[in-house]
């Protein structure tokens, strides 16, 4: 809504207000063009989530915002300055929570991870931590290990730890694709509510259209064979966002058949 | 549920009993010559001879200090050496062939190879026990630095953790549970070659007390000898035990 639709497709972008900024990115692996080009921008505050069928690249694309891969071609950059490695303002959550976090340390623990490794006095971690678990609803769980807790569960503590960064943009890569219909839609919410609170960018891939389409300010949709833009949809719904409301708003359902429309063609 | 635990404590001790009963009674009756075969009465009567001298005291110390020197120089070796393969997949491909042909190797054949080399010294033993306790513990090591999770260094750069930090809080304690079960591995092959070692180099140790007593035909203090050798294996394995479960506590939560 912030961000209007046009800034997408231009080449070279006025880096002002692009937070990421993709700009003619391709990569290559292995002699295979997986991604063939991409240009997009995404702006503070804003969550912009991307579709595509299977082999569109959008795991990749992901992960070259992140700076875990480097394009062989063209340019990702956080604020204007190009991206060579992860920094510690992007925090990642990766889909597989359960291989994400450490087993042999419990919630505190897992958390404490990111707060040593910013850097943070061993005295004011602790409240720290009780107050990013209770931020994701695991007050009490403190000493639990991953393994003792739901899917769910372990979700959110990748998250508590992913805030526990005070990352300015979170990456997700289907952070909710494994977990069951209702659990996903009350991590829906609340990762709304979390993402409202704290004025995060979110970069949020999904194969999940209707998910898509109730988080974001933005939709893109990737093309498979190599990776490239295909669609990008402004979604005009108002915010709060209601599962039951949202969902039915026509808008919703004009974007869905529109979505549901690019993704048959694609394939 | 708390009193079948009990129960089988009970029987398995019946067991031991029992088995220490007929040994008795085998003694008794003569069975075997009491040149070769003492009752548990001798034997224990013995022990407690050695310990009041002091005669037996020492050499326990000596097996122990073997044992425990070795095991301790081939942990840090095993430890160090496996985290440099085995976090390295070229070091992999380089290394793997000749830990292969040196793996097999009967430890007793180096040892008269260690003896030219180093005289019959306590060198010599050290080297050896280390030697042949380091490869379950080498390739435990390389096997969990080889296993840990690559999400979680991509978790690791995310985060901008140092190297030493990577090492330290998320490979290392990935590696534990493999580590330690070398470890105790380890543990075995040290007692058995401090024994052998001691045996056939002379030094001061339960090996050479267990070979000189079967020598002069004093089978009371060879049993002793040989129940004390029991009695370091199964302490040292409690023990072993005992740290893993507390070191590896977050693994009893998975169950």
């Amino acid at each position: 809504m912030a961000e209007p639709a046009l800034a997408l497709v231009q080449a070279s972008p006025p880096p002002a207000r692009a937070q990421i900024a993709f700009d003619n990115v391709a990569l290559t692996l292995g002699g295979k063009a997986i991604i063939d080009t991409i240009s997009l921008e995404v702006s503070a505050g804003e969550i912009l989530c991307v579709v595509g069928a299977s082999g569109c690249g959008k795991t990749t694309a992901l992960r070259l915002a992140a700076g875990l891969y480097q394009p062989t071609g063209g340019s990702v950059r956080f604020e204007g300055e190009p991206m060579r490695a992860p920094r510690r303002e992007i925090a990642v959550v990766f889909q597989d929570y359960g291989k994400a976090l450490l087993p042999w340390r419990t919630a505190a623990g897992n958390i404490s991870l990111a707060l040593e490794t910013i850097g943070m006095p061993a005295a004011q971690r602790e409240a720290r931590i009780t107050e990013l678990l209770a931020k994701v609803g695991l007050a009490g769980h403190a000493a639990k290990y991953p393994t003792e807790m739901s899917g769910g569960m372990q979700q959110r503590l990748q998250i508590a730890r992913c805030l526990a960064q005070d990352p300015k943009v979170l990456l997700m890569d289907e952070p909710f694709g494994a977990l069951d219909a209702m659990t996903r839609q009350g991590l829906q919410d609340e990762m709304l509510a979390l993402v409202a609170a704290t004025g995060a960018t979110v970069v949020f891939v999904t194969h999940d259209l209707e998910e898509a389409i109730y988080l974001g300010d933005r939709v893109v949709g990737l093309l498979p064979h190599p990776g490239r833009v295909g669609l990008e949809l402004t979604v005009d719904l108002p915010r709060p966002r209601d599962q039951l409301a949202t969902r039915e708003h026509p808008e919703f359902l004009r974007l869905r058949r529109a979505l549901f429309d690019f993704i048959k063609a694609s394939e | 549920m708390r009193w079948s635990v009990l129960g089988w404590r009970l029987a398995s001790f019946a067991v031991a009993a029992g088995v220490i009963a007929l040994w008795q009674f085998a003694a008794d009756h003569r069975w075997i010559s009491p040149v070769f075969l003492p009752g548990p009465d001798r034997a224990w009567a013995s022990l407690m001879r050695g310990f009041t001298s002091g005669d037996l005291l020492a050499k326990l110390v000596g097996t122990l200090t073997h044992m425990a020197y070795g095991w301790l120089l081939a942990s840090i070796a095993g430890i160090a050496l496996g985290a440099m393969i085995g976090s390295s997949k070229t070091m992999r491909l380089y290394v793997a062939p000749t830990l292969e042909l040196l793996r097999p190797l009967p430890v007793s054949a180096i040892i008269p190879v260690a003896i030219a080399a180093l005289g019959l010294s306590q060198g010599m033993a050290l080297a050896v026990i280390a030697f042949g306790s380091l490869w379950p513990l080498l390739l435990g090591t390389i096997h969990g630095f080889a296993a840990v999770e690559p999400r979680l260094y991509e978790v690791a750069r995310v985060l901008h953790m140092p190297r030493l930090a990577v090492i330290f809080k998320i490979a290392l304690p990935s590696a534990a549970p493999d580590i330690l079960a070398g470890m105790r591995l380890s543990l075995t092959v040290a007692l058995i070659l401090a024994v052998v070692c001691e045996m056939l180099a002379g030094l001061d140790g339960l090996g050479q007390w267990v070979l000189l007593s079967a020598r002069a035909f004093r089978s009371a203090d060879l049993f002793a000898g040989v129940m004390l050798l029991g009695v370091i294996g199964y302490v040292t394995a409690l023990a072993m035990s005992a740290a893993e479960s507390r070191l590896l506590r977050w693994q009893a939560a998975r169950r």
